[in-house]
């Protein structure tokens, strides 16, 4: 064996147990490196209400309540996993993605009651880019409608689009 | 050693096969140059380099200068986060060029490690400022990106934080490759740290399959259809094209660079020796 | 639906910042080159002139 051999398999050898070492680490910490829990997580072994979590899921379709209260915009809603869902209680302006059918992950605690009061809302978009005609178009022919679901694929928008622009 | 007279104007003459007439041509000192010596050696890169430029820099002008005109004015706003979803055209291909830099650096690490190519140091060198950037500019455009349409600057997720663990890294990098008095010291540790930090790469990538995150999964994968309107995924692609061409074009401009100044180095050095032996004699 | 504001000001510093760290890099690596060879270039002539003074 040359010393340059040699030193390619000492290189690969070195790679190997870096890389084993963190793919190991990463799998023991992978509980911890979760940046939420979902609603039917919540729901099975509630945190208790002194510890601040992140809730995240979708904000249930028509479950949204805004109130006025003294200037302050005071926000009710439900998120869910589609298992269990967890009411939500916000006070404050909520971003400008939020709506009905949208991934949010809500920062706060538990109460006792199985609520949430969150103190921090954010909304988590999806990776579907779609431009504001397709998804009128869409929602106006009722084939989507974002309340209740993903956007349908990509590759089937020009001819969900075109058909009815032809009929 | 090999590496000095790689860098000296005259003596990687030696490295050319004998000519057929010429029988007393020196035949090389060193066992035959294979390949990777062949086309990684700095005459014969910098004569690719000078035949590459006007071709890449000519190609990232034309393709930025569409790219960013049809990103910003005429690609469709998406449907609910509006025209904030322009800053995409800018922030996945610093991403996309933080991330290959970085893997250029581990290429670059295993050539200089295994290989001893003096080369492959000297592009180390210049790579990793050029891959810093983009990493910076990755987290910057995400954050401004971030702000409008999460709702906050900056969150600790595994996708945004991996991404930072490799800004980080190339920080580390850039200061170790230049720590040490003795510089190939230096290229070791680079090289070591360059190879370590590749574990990061996987990392990224898949952060927002195998954790939950803020940032979502993304929207152009190797084994399914884009999620993408066809109409946004154009000038993504020909920015991401204009962008690495840049890219290119600047780590061959400074690699040259580094070869002259090392070569212009190289003689200082030299003649300020033949002086000083010619003040002994 | 409701309305989105347009976020200009996030957009155009996303683009600027990008653009302007490219060129600074791409001019930055321009302008070292050319002085690198103009220095190579000296620093042989220098040599070359010294040689033939020698001999």
């Amino acid at each position: 064996m040359t010393r340059k051999t040699r030193r390619l398999w000492i290189v690969i050898a070195c790679v190997a147990c870096v890389g084993s070492a963190a793919a190991l680490t990463l799998r023991a910490f992978s509980s911890n490196i979760v940046f939420f829990m979902a609603p039917s997580q919540v729901k099975a072994n509630p945190p208790s209400p002194d510890r601040t979590i992140r809730l995240g899921g979708m904000v249930m379709a028509g479950s949204l309540h805004r109130i006025n209260e003294n200037g302050t915009p005071v926000n009710a809603f439900e998120v869910t996993d589609g298992q269990a869902a967890v009411e939500v209680h916000y006070t404050g302006i909520l971003p400008d993605l939020f709506r009905e059918g949208q991934s949010v992950v809500a920062l706060g605690t538990v109460q006792k009651d199985g609520g949430f009061t969150a103190s921090e809302v954010l909304a988590k978009h999806d990776e579907t880019y779609m431009p504001k005609e397709v998804a009128d178009e869409l929602k106006r022919t009722g084939k989507w409608d974002p309340r209740f679901g993903k956007a349908p694929d990509a590759s089937s928008w020009d001819t969900m689009t075109a058909k009815k622009a032809g009929g | 050693m090999i590496a000095s007279d790689y860098f000296n104007g005259e003596p990687f003459a030696g490295t050319r096969l004998p000519r057929r007439h010429s029988a007393e041509v020196r035949v090389p000192v060193r066992p035959t140059p294979n390949l990777l010596h062949r086309y990684a050696n700095p005459g014969q890169f910098l004569r690719l380099a000078r035949a590459l430029l006007p071709w890449l820099s000519s190609g990232a002008i034309l393709f930025l200068t569409i790219g960013v005109i049809w990103g910003l004015f005429i690609a469709p706003a998406d449907w609910q986060q509006g025209d904030t979803v322009r800053i995409m055209y800018v922030h996945v291909p610093m991403a996309w060029l933080a991330s290959s830099c970085y893997l250029g650096l581990a290429v670059c690490a295993v050539l200089s490690l295994v290989w001893r190519h003096p080369l492959a140091d000297l592009a180390a060198i210049e790579i990793g400022p050029v891959g810093a950037c983009a990493a910076a500019l990755c987290l910057i455009t995400g954050s401004l990106w971030g702000e409008p349409m999460w709702g906050t600057w900056w969150v600790w997720d595994a996708r945004l934080t991996s991404m930072l663990v490799l800004f980080f890294l190339y920080l580390g990098h850039i200061a170790l490759i230049r720590a040490f008095d003795e510089p190939a010291r230096g290229q070791r540790a680079a090289a070591i740290l360059a190879l370590a930090g590749v574990i990061d790469l996987p990392i990224i990538k898949f952060s927002v399959q195998w954790w939950n995150t803020l940032h979502q999964p993304d929207s152009i994968t190797l084994t399914g259809a884009p999620t993408m309107s066809m109409m946004m995924l154009w000038p993504l692609l020909i920015c991401t094209i204009g962008f690495t061409l840049g890219v290119a074009a600047v780590i061959f401009t400074r690699l040259s660079a580094a070869i002259h100044e090392s070569r212009a180095r190289q003689m200082m050095a030299r003649s300020r020796l033949d002086r000083r032996d010619s003040q002994v004699a | 639906m409701m309305h989105l504001p347009n976020h200009w000001q996030y957009i155009a510093v996303s683009y600027a910042l990008t653009l302007g760290c490219s060129l600074v890099l791409g001019v930055g690596a321009a302008l070292r080159l050319r002085k690198s060879k103009a220095r190579l270039a000296a620093v042989e002539g220098h040599a070359r002139r010294r040689e033939r003074s020698a001999s």
